[in-house]
């Protein structure tokens, strides 16, 4: 077996909530040394979402979405406005090989750590910056939180139901996309890096990210000059293409056509096989000016059905067609589990739970969940010592002093 | 017969990170499309192997921005295989397979978004490309991940959301659950192919073994369900069955304005600027919204309140202001609003590419803004536009042997 591909990596995460820490932790997955940094008195938010009654000791430990967000990393806590806490990460920094963040435009020039000053101590260093805007425009310092981003890139105008209002995304999905890009940006850099010598500085800006994500829309826009229209779960062309109720409360299932042969595969599973003769739907093109009328038809015919009768009935036809999993059908469903796809972790304060694992799945190089997420400041001793050389005396100065602590302040939470 | 390029596929007067990988992009879907065409952006030079005749599937979604040449100029395809260079290859005849094995010796990855099985059908299975080309990374792209009981089934962007759980959470109570716009389930699968292949590329470079990345479109949405599967995995708290709508607490949400929508995602510190922006500071020193356990208390009215801010409204002018004062509100962009946006205008993110047949249009850049090695412009390739170049430049085929593929449609 090799050795996971960022084996000898390390990389100092500055960042918190979800779109930072989802890109460190695929690159804690893959074999990087991440150091996550908190302040004392400014931890990450996640550690406040705990769920837990308030009075559950140390909940910031036991935070099922922060622990989630932050396995395959290493907890260091410091308080980068001092001066001897900004000195300690520009040592730790020296010692690195890239430095991630997602602050708002401004405060990497407020704490004075900029990328000039990153590369004074570490020539090659490479810095990842990940703002909601970018570094540069009129609307760099405007707040910019998750479900903002998809409003702003252009997702949420195209997202919703046939003549309705924009939808918003169920999660704040420009964060994890940007997670995604920022890990590839680290990679890309340290690709160039092993070529040429140089680190670099990069940055994402979130709703450009996404905005990528609908660039079909954006250059058709260009061509046409005419908004798309919503057409809720209807495909430009395909049909029928629609979410169709099951039986029981809530349940719904799936189908999409891509072609004839699929919808007259679908009418037979249906035991209308006449359906794929019918003048208003045998062609696709009139198909789809008739599939209201169609729609009818399906949810007439799946709605007193289960989803594993219509998976059982439509999959053996080869219509493409899923239920549609709710969270918790998610963490039971029989394909993940037969995959490996959850994996029984222990962590010392939390306890014991099944976590999603890695998702690229490397022949040679399994991704296991190596590390738990950390405890708040786990890691203090051993960056304080074994990586910048500090003695006891020292570290216990560190913490006399607020430097950095072993608990954090939640109140900026609250 | 070199049918010469109509123009530079794209501009390397600077270098790509990715410089000097090559690609072999077997991909006919969304999802493998975008993983390439951020890999060629970034240097890697991609060659997208498409069918003869028809080429690639993504051709022939519209707009169509010319209608004498719409397998040239959908708005798709030109998006997603711009920087690519084209090859027509029948990889299910025995002289396409040749080719394509003296292809795979010449790349550094290979990416397949196709049915699972398909490399294997092709002559390229695991065993053959470890013995054959132990440095070569494949990634492999699939609704389901390359092996269990789903493996094999037929999947759409839609039934992709439907199983990721993404889809339970999208859309009002009273509908049935709802897809996110445009193709998000294959752009997500895509996105992480990307960083998947480039961490294969990496190991690939600094130990010399190559591998092969087994990334499914399921576990790559379900590994973001925000707090909903963490809090079931772990509390066994079930958060997700119910969808939210656009408006799930007063704290987020998408509310109606006189012209359009306005966004709202106050956390705790923000909701003095959110208070203030709404002319409303009263709010602060109201002990029914003073705090965030007193606002949960006053969801409601907290709600209704935002929602008679919002419709007096007007999106921009109340952006704007509250960029100035640091309040969380944003407004929902469509098309032209991303067109005539100052931001965007000022950092060059919109930008026009020229196609010979498709005429210079707008589209979206760089995702990644590198300094030293950014985002290279370029246009999609005509279909078959660099077969000659490829077969005679890399794999040293000759007039004679052009001549028989073409007329067996190998090409």
């Amino acid at each position: 077996m090799a050795a996971l591909p960022l084996a000898g990596i390390r990389i100092v995460d500055l960042t918190a909530v979800w779109a930072g820490p989802y890109a460190t932790r695929i690159l804690g997955d893959m074999g990087a040394e991440v150091i996550k940094i908190e302040a004392p008195r400014s931890p990450d938010l996640l550690r406040a979402l705990s769920m837990l009654p308030p009075e559950t000791e140390h909940s910031w430990n036991k935070s099922a979405y922060f622990n989630h967000n932050n396995r395959s990393k290493k907890s260091t806590i410091l308080d980068l406005a001092s001066e001897t806490g900004r000195t300690l990460f520009l040592e730790l920094v020296a010692k690195s090989d890239v430095v991630i963040e997602n602050y708002r435009a401004e405060v990497m020039d407020k704490l004075n750590i900029n990328y000039d000053v990153l590369r004074s101590v570490k020539e090659d260093i490479i810095l990842v910056s990940m703002p909601g805007h970018g570094k540069n425009g009129p609307e760099r310092d405007y707040v910019a939180y998750g479900t903002n981003v998809e409003q702003l890139a252009g997702l949420a105008s195209l997202s919703g139901y046939l003549d309705g209002p924009p939808q918003k995304s169920g999660i704040s999905y420009g964060d994890p996309v940007a997670g995604v890009a920022g890990a590839g940006a680290v990679m890309m850099a340290l690709l160039s890096r092993s070529k040429t010598g140089k680190g670099q500085y990069i940055e994402i800006a979130q709703r450009e990210n996404l905005t990528a994500m609908i660039g079909e829309a954006v250059v058709g826009y260009s061509i046409t000059g005419e908004t798309p229209a919503r057409m809720g779960n209807r495909h430009p062309f395909y049909s029928p293409h629609g979410c169709y109720p099951a039986a029981g409360e809530n349940r719904w299932f799936t189908i999409a056509c891509r072609d004839d042969f699929e919808f007259a595969s679908l009418a037979y599973a249906m035991g209308v096989p006449e359906l794929a003769d019918d003048p208003r739907f045998a062609e696709a093109a009139i198909r789809h000016k008739n599939q209201a009328e169609l729609d009818e038809i399906i949810a007439g015919w799946t709605a007193n059905k289960t989803e594993d009768v219509l998976a059982a009935q439509l999959e053996t036809a080869g219509v493409p067609c899923a239920p549609v999993l709710t969270p918790r059908d998610v963490y039971h469903d029989e394909h993940l589990r037969e995959r490996g796809f959850f994996e029984r972790v222990t962590h010392a304060e939390a306890g014991e739970w099944d976590m999603e694992r890695p998702v690229y799945r490397f022949a040679a190089r399994p991704a296991r969940i190596e590390r738990n997420a950390p405890m708040f400041g786990e890691h203090n001793d051993q960056v304080f010592s074994e990586i910048l050389g500090l003695s006891r005396e020292q570290i216990a100065d560190l913490r006399a002093r607020g430097i950095t602590a072993d608990e954090p302040d939640m109140s900026a939470h609250r | 017969m070199t049918s010469p390029s109509p123009s530079p596929l794209r501009d390397t007067s600077r270098p790509g990170a990715l410089d000097g990988f090559r690609v072999l992009d077997l991909s006919t879907s969304v999802a493998g499309a975008y993983c390439t065409k951020l890999l060629a952006a970034y240097g890697a030079d991609v060659i997208k192997v498409e069918r003869p005749g028809s080429g690639d599937p993504i051709r022939s979604h519209g707009p169509f921005a010319s209608p004498e040449a719409p397998n040239e100029t959908g708005a798709l395809h030109l998006y997603l295989n711009a920087n690519k260079r084209s090859l027509t290859l029948d990889v299910t005849s025995i002289s396409g397979q040749v080719l394509l094995a003296e292809l795979a010796g010449q790349v550094d990855c290979i990416v397949d978004d196709r049915q699972v099985g398909s490399l294997d059908a092709a002559g390229l299975t695991r065993d053959v490309r470890n013995a054959r080309l132990p440095k070569l990374v494949t990634t492999l792209l699939s609704a389901y991940g390359q092996d269990g009981p789903n493996a094999n089934l037929p999947s759409t962007n839609l039934t992709q959301l439907a199983t990721s759980g993404q889809m339970a959470l999208m859309g009002e109570a009273e509908q049935e659950p709802l897809k996110a716009g445009g193709y998000q389930a294959e752009y997500q699968l895509g996105l992480n192919g990307f960083t998947a292949t480039l961490a294969g590329l990496f190991a690939a470079a600094t130990s010399g073994i190559g591998d092969e990345i087994d990334v499914s479109a399921q576990e790559a949405m379900a590994s973001t369900l925000e707090l909903a599967l963490p809090a079931y995995a772990f509390l066994q708290v079930d958060t997700g069955g119910v969808r939210r709508g656009n408006i799930p607490s007063s704290a987020i949400g998408l509310y109606p304005c006189v012209d359009g929508f306005l966004g709202v995602h106050a956390m705790p510190r923000n909701f003095p600027a959110l208070a203030r922006l709404m002319d409303m500071a009263w709010m602060l020193e109201d002990e029914r919204f003073s705090t965030s356990a007193a606002r949960l208390q006053n969801e409601d009215e907290l709600r209704a309140m935002l929602y008679m801010w919002a419709l007096e409204q007007e999106k921009k002018p109340t952006y704007e202001r509250a960029g100035r004062e640091h309040a969380p509100v944003a407004y929902v962009h469509d098309m032209p609003d991303l067109f005539e946006s100052e931001h965007l205008k000022e950092r060059g993110y919109l930008h026009e590419i020229a196609h010979p047949l498709a005429g210079t249009l707008t589209y979206p850049g760089a995702p990644i803004q590198m300094t030293e090695t950014p985002w290279q412009e370029g246009r999609a390739p005509l279909l078959g536009e660099h077969t000659d170049e490829i077969l005679r430049g890399m794999l040293n085929r000759t007039d004679a042997d052009m001549a028989v593929f073409r007329g067996h449609g190998v090409i």
